[in-house]
C-alpha cells in the first residue's frame, strides 16, 4: 500500500513537472532575451541602418524589419483571397462529401510541408525558371504558399463554428443562400478569421528558411521595390550569429523578433476568444 | 431592388468563383510535388532511387557527381527521432498533468503558452540554441565545437512539445466521462485510472500527436542547420554531428548552378524530404480521424 502510494506520488509529481516546465520555458526564453538583449534596444536601434565592419556588426535594423513588413504584406496578398474562397468552399459548399475530403486532406498535408521545401519549389520556378533572381517578390510567393493552408484551416473553423440554427432560421425566412452567408454566417465568423490572418502573418514573420534561399541578402535597403533582395529580421538575426559579426545586436534582433510575436499570437487568441464567446 | 435573375446569376457567379479557386488551390500541393520531381528527374534515371537514398558520399561537383544522401537521411531520422524520445515523455506529462491535474485556472495559463511557443520562429530557437546550449557543452565538456545530433535533438524537442501537448490534451479529452466515473467508483486512485484507462483509450490520439511532432522535427530547418555541426559524415552516434536535408538544401541552394547535377540532386533531396512529410501525415490523419470519430477504440 505504501509503496503504490510513493509510486503515485511520483507519477503525480512528474505531471506537474512537465507542466510546469512549459511555463518554464517561455519564461526563461523571454526573460534571457530582455536580460542579453534588452539594454541594446533603443530607438537608433530600430530606426537605424546597419554600420560597422563587417556592414552589419554596428547600427541599426530598421531595412529588416521594413524587409520584413514587405514580406509579410505579400504573403498575405497572394494568400488570403485563395485561402478563403476555400475555407468558403469547405464550410460553405463542399456538398459534395468526397471532394471536401480530398481538398481538406490536400490542404491538411499542404500544412505540414517542410518550409524548406516551399523555398526550394519557388526557388525553382520563380527565381530560376521565371527569370525574377533572389528578390522580395519571390520571397512574397513563397511565404503566400507557407501560409495558405494556415488560413484555410482557420477560417474554415470559425465559419463551421457558427451556430447551425442561424443558417436554419435564415433558410426558413426564405432568405437567399448568398445572403445568408454575407450578413449572417460571415459576419458571426470574422474574429476567428481575423486570428486566422494574425496567426498566418506571425508564421510568415518568423520563417526564415523558404526566405533565406528566395529572397534575404544580407545587406540591402528593402524599399520595397519587387525584383531585389530585401533584409529581413529572422535571416538578420541568423547572419548576425551564424557570420559573428555582433552577439549583441543578434540578442536585441531576436528580442524585437520575439516581442512582435509574442504580440501578434496574443492578439490573434484575444480574437480568438470573442469568436468562441460569440458563437458559444 | 435587384431583379431576381441577376440575383441568381451574382449566387450562381460566386458559388463557382469560389469552387474553382478551391479547386485550383487545392492542386497546388499536387503541383509542388510534380515540379519538383521533373527538377529532379534527371537524377533518378542517372543515379537510382537506391542508390542516391543509400549513397554515403555527397560529391556534386567533381566529374563524375557522387551523389549519396544516405548521411543526411540518417541525420534527418536520428535528429528527429531524438526530438521525439525527449518531447514525448514531457509532452505527454504535460496533456495529462493538463486534462486531470492541473487546476483550471493553470491550464487556462499553459494553454496560450503553448501558443506563444508555437510563435516563437525557429530561427530564435536555433539562435538560442547554438549561443547558450553549445557554448554549454563546449565549456562543460571541453569541447572544441558542441554542435552535435543531440544539441539539435534538444531544441527540437521544444520546439515540437507544444503540438505534442495541445493534440495529446485534445485526444484526452475525448475520453468519455463514464469511464472515469466507472473507475473511480471502483476505488482506484487517480494516477492508476490515468495510466490504466485515460491512456490507454486515448492511445491512437497521441500517437498521432508524436507522429505530428516527428514531421514537424523532420521537415524543421534552422535549428538543425545551426545545431548539428554540418557534416557530410555518417553520424555514428547521437554526439556526433551531421547535416539533415532541410540543412543541405539551405545551405548549397545558392550555390548549385541550375541544370547541373547538384542542382538536380538538391531537388532530389528535397523530394525525398518531402515525400517522407507527407507519408508521416497521411499516417496522422488516419490516426486523428479514428479519434474524431467517436470513442478511442482499442
Amino acid at each position: 500500500m505504501i509503496k503504490r502510494n510513493l509510486g503515485d506520488r511520483i507519477l503525480v509529481s512528474f505531471f506537474w513537472i512537465s507542466g510546469l516546465f512549459i511555463l518554464l520555458v517561455l519564461v526563461a526564453i523571454l526573460a534571457y532575451l530582455i536580460w542579453r538583449g534588452g539594454a541594446f534596444i533603443n530607438i537608433d536601434f530600430l530606426l537605424g541602418s546597419p554600420e560597422g565592419y563587417p556592414l552589419g556588426s554596428e547600427g541599426g535594423i530598421l531595412p529588416a524589419i521594413k524587409g520584413t513588413l514587405w514580406l509579410i504584406l505579400l504573403a498575405l496578398i497572394f494568400s488570403i483571397i485563395p485561402g478563403l474562397a476555400t475555407a468558403v468552399y469547405l464550410s460553405e459548399y463542399g456538398r459534395n462529401k468526397r471532394l471536401t475530403e480530398a481538398v481538406n486532406v490536400l490542404v491538411q498535408s499542404m500544412m505540414g510541408i517542410p518550409s524548406i521545401v516551399v523555398g526550394l519549389f519557388v526557388y525553382a520556378l520563380c527565381v530560376v525558371r521565371l527569370g525574377w533572381g533572389i528578390s522580395l517578390l519571390a520571397g512574397g510567393v513563397a511565404l503566400g504558399l507557407m501560409v495558405f493552408p494556415v488560413i484555410v484551416v482557420s477560417s474554415r473553423n470559425a465559419l463551421l463554428a457558427v451556430d447551425d440554427n442561424y443558417r436554419l432560421v435564415a433558410r426558413a425566412l426564405g432568405v437567399s443562400e448568398s445572403y445568408i452567408f454575407w450578413r449572417v454566417i460571415l459576419p458571426r465568423a470574422v474574429p476567428g478569421i481575423l486570428a486566422g490572418i494574425l496567426l498566418a502573418l506571425g508564421y510568415a514573420a518568423g520563417a526564415t528558411a523558404p526566405i533565406m534561399v528566395t529572397a534575404t541578402a544580407i545587406i540591402a535597403s528593402s524599399s520595397g521595390v519587387l525584383l531585389e533582395p530585401v533584409m529581413a529580421l529572422p535571416y538578420h538575426l541568423y547572419i548576425l550569429f551564424n557570420e559573428h559579426m555582433s552577439l549583441d545586436n543578434a540578442y536585441a534582433t531576436a528580442l524585437v523578433l520575439v516581442l512582435m510575436l509574442v504580440f501578434i499570437n496574443a492578439l490573434a487568441l484575444w480574437l480568438h476568444s470573442i469568436q468562441e464567446r460569440n458563437n458559444a | 431592388m435587384q431583379s431576381p435573375l441577376k440575383r441568381k446569376f451574382r449566387e450562381r457567379f460566386f458559388a463557382a468563383a469560389v469552387s474553382t479557386i478551391a479547386a485550383l488551390s487545392s492542386l497546388l500541393l499536387i503541383a509542388i510535388v510534380f515540379f519538383i520531381f521533373q527538377e529532379s528527374l534527371p537524377v533518378w534515371s542517372n543515379v537510382g532511387v537506391l542508390k542516391f537514398l543509400s549513397g554515403a558520399n555527397w560529391r556534386p561537383v567533381v566529374v563524375p557527381p557522387e551523389l549519396g544522401i544516405a548521411p543526411m537521411l540518417v541525420s534527418t531520422m536520428w535528429v528527429a527521432l531524438g526530438a521525439l524520445v525527449i518531447a514525448a515523455p514531457l509532452g505527454f506529462g504535460c496533456a495529462i498533468f493538463m486534462a486531470e491535474f492541473a487546476p483550471a485556472w493553470l491550464a487556462a495559463v499553459i494553454r496560450p503558452v503553448l501558443n506563444m511557443l508555437t510563435g516563437i520562429p525557429s530561427v530564435v530557437y536555433g539562435f538560442l540554441g547554438a549561443a547558450v546550449l553549445v557554448k554549454f557543452f563546449e565549456v562543460t565538456f571541453d569541447l572544441a565545437s558542441g554542435e552535435s545530433l543531440f544539441a539539435a535533438s534538444l531544441v527540437l524537442a521544444i520546439m515540437v512539445l507544444p503540438f505534442i501537448v495541445s493534440n495529446s490534451e485534445v485526444a484526452l479529452r475525448a475520453v468519455p466521462d463514464e469511464y472515469r466515473y466507472a473507475g473511480l467508483s471502483l476505488g482506484v486512485s487517480k494516477p492508476y485510472f490515468v495510466l490504466h484507462i485515460l491512456v490507454p483509450m486515448a492511445r491512437r490520439g497521441m500517437l498521432g500527436a508524436m507522429v505530428l511532432g516527428f514531421g514537424r522535427a523532420m521537415g524543421e530547418t534552422m535549428a538543425v542547420l545551426m545545431l548539428a555541426g554540418n557534416t557530410l559524415l555518417v553520424p555514428t552516434s547521437w554526439f556526433s554531428k551531421g547535416e539533415p536535408l532541410p540543412a543541405l538544401i539551405a545551405l548549397e541552394l545558392g550555390s548549385a548552378t541550375p541544370g547541373t547535377p547538384h542542382y538536380q540532386a538538391l531537388f532530389a533531396a528535397g523530394l525525398v524530404l518531402l515525400v517522407l512529410v507527407i507519408m508521416v501525415n497521411l499516417l496522422m490523419n488516419i490516426f486523428l480521424r479514428r479519434v474524431q470519430s467517436g470513442v478511442n477504440k482499442f
